[in-house]
């Protein structure tokens, strides 16, 4: 009975939940602090991060809602086109995307892009001890490494969700043009009539905060990587799979908020 | 060197014992690094001289006992207690001290010029980044790889990483050396090399050392003193400098001094 208290008390209680809250909250005061004119990072590598994580991701982004966009078309057109409604794939491509499929869908692609990259990095950091030179600099290494990531991938992954819902209607706008036969002009035309503000705005405010999951993951799981390379793997791995799963449910968390104020 | 009846060490280490969870690694360490002097840790593989230098420098927390930081050049100022003290004093404190890592531990995203410059760029007085730069050249010229300042560290040998390690623990002027295994993975050559710098180090800047090796030829040229850390029972067994152990009572003490083997308990 100890044992089974003391694994559940190390595993459930201070693993799973204390240990990722005292990060947090570390993330936070060095977020203020940072405002307050004390953050230490360099500006070499906030560029790195930001160029990786924006220009480097572009075309994965763009190809994979593309495609996407494409298969919900495709699949719309399939059911609409039996009632004589085919010019509807063009409203329910560009809701669905802008709404859900695009803010979604890149975040899964950077989980497994950058979030992973994030935590083998900072995970091989620690076991080539610069984490711990770092730390003898003074310099704390939630200040230092992740803060700019998380920062990073919160005002980047908005951008790359534009792009990625851009590709997705264009997706759409090929299967439209190829399956039913309608005009690339009429389909946009139709796209933009049926998508809103609203959408985009829900779009953009679910990937400023799957960004903020995405690089939270990565950080925790590489700062507190095993010191050895099984460490490495392991980090990357449960950073990859707790950011889609945490994706996953801060999208139904922003689902049913959506719909209770009506948006 | 001789050790000043009337100077206060730059470190004291009273009664420390370091733990990883239930794990003892040593217990009852008592130690005292006097001012320009080269203190030996040594033992075995295991025996935890490496993370002695982390309990130090502030990386560890220890299980028990105390840290003590005197004053930088050995005055008769008062100590302060690190592990007692409040973050910004610790930050003070550890601002007095260079570290050469094992493993150089290099950052791998910033060329060799950006790792040694680092240190400085973090210093109150902020020093521009043409005197950083300017100071960071003059410490890579003393350790000869002046040539490789725009080279990424993916793309130095062993020995370079380790001379550019000992470049940025240096370049800030700590008054407090702490060099964890810096031989390991060098060849004899390289190895002679590294230690004929220390000790130009010491000659040229006065820092205090703390060694910690089980390389035998660099422990009997640079150690002043030392302590030998036994793995099996926890505790320090013998105090010393490294050449007046080799005929210790204690046999681990005697075998690892003279690179002997250990009697087996049937030969014993």
């Amino acid at each position: 009975m100890r044992w089974v208290g003391r694994q559940w008390h190390q595993r459930v209680w201070v693993a799973g939940l204390i240990e990722p809250l005292r990060f947090t909250g570390e993330l936070v005061i060095t977020a203020v602090q940072a405002v307050a004119g004390g953050w230490q990072v360099r500006r070499a590598d906030l560029l790195r991060i930001v160029a990786d994580s924006s220009a480097g991701a572009l075309p994965i982004v763009v190809i994979v809602n593309a495609l996407v966009g494409a298969i919900l078309a495709f699949v719309g057109a399939v059911q609409l086109v039996q009632f004589g409604a085919g010019i509807f794939v063009a409203d329910l491509v560009s809701i669905a995307v802008a709404r859900e499929m695009a803010a979604v869908i890149t975040a899964v692609v950077m989980a497994g892009r950058t979030g992973a990259a994030f935590a083998a990095e900072l995970a091989t950091m620690q076991v080539n001890e610069e984490v711990d030179a770092l730390k003898v600099l003074g310099l704390d290494p939630v200040g230092y490494l992740a803060l700019p990531r998380v920062l990073s991938l919160m005002w980047l992954l908005p951008l790359l969700y534009l792009f990625g819902t851009m590709a997705g209607v264009f997706g759409g706008v090929a299967v439209g043009a190829g399956m039913l036969s309608l005009s690339p002009v009429a389909y946009l035309d139709r796209a933009a009539n049926a998508m809103d503000w609203r959408h985009l705005w829900l779009g953009l405010s679910k990937s400023v905060v799957f960004g903020g999951l995405l690089a939270w993951a990565g950080c925790y799981q590489g700062l507190r990587a095993q010191r050895d390379a099984a460490g490495v793997g392991l980090a990357t791995t449960r950073a990859v799979v707790g950011s889609i799963v945490g994706v996953i449910v801060v999208d139904a968390v922003f689902a049913v908020c959506a719909n209770a104020l009506g948006v | 060197m001789e050790r000043t009846p009337h100077t206060t060490p730059v470190i004291k280490v009273k009664g420390l014992t370091m733990r990883f969870g239930d794990r003892l690694i040593q217990e009852h360490i008592d130690l005292s690094l006097e001012p320009g002097e080269i203190f030996a840790v040594m033992g075995g593989s295991g025996s935890g001289k490496s993370t002695l230098l982390k309990h130090l420098v502030g990386l560890l927390p220890p299980a028990g006992g105390r840290v003590l930081y005197g004053d930088a050049q050995g005055g008769q100022g008062g100590v302060t207690d690190y592990w007692a003290s409040d973050e910004a004093t610790r930050q003070q404190l550890r601002r007095r001290v260079g570290m050469l890592f094992q493993s150089a531990a290099l950052w791998t995203s910033m060329d060799v010029l950006d790792n040694v410059c680092l240190p400085l760029s973090l210093q109150p007085e902020k020093p521009s980044l043409a005197d950083q730069q300017a100071r960071a050249m003059e410490v890579l010229q003393w350790v000869g790889l002046a040539d490789a300042a725009r080279r990424m560290p993916s793309q130095l040998s062993g020995g370079m990483k380790k001379r550019v390690g000992l470049a940025r623990a240096i370049v800030a002027e700590p008054a407090i050396l702490f060099l964890d295994e810096p031989s390991a993975g060098l060849d004899p050559i390289a190895s002679r090399r590294l230690d004929e710098l220390i000790l130009d180090i010491r000659e040229r800047t006065g820092a205090a050392m703390l060694l910690v090796s089980h390389e035998l030829p660099s422990l009997m040229d640079l150690a002043d003193d030392g302590i030998f850390f036994d793995a099996d029972s926890k505790r320090p067994i013998a105090h010393g400098a490294p050449k007046d152990l080799c005929d210790h009572a204690h046999p681990t003490v005697r075998a690892f001094m003279r690179r002997e083997s250990l009697p087996t308990p049937a030969a014993a």
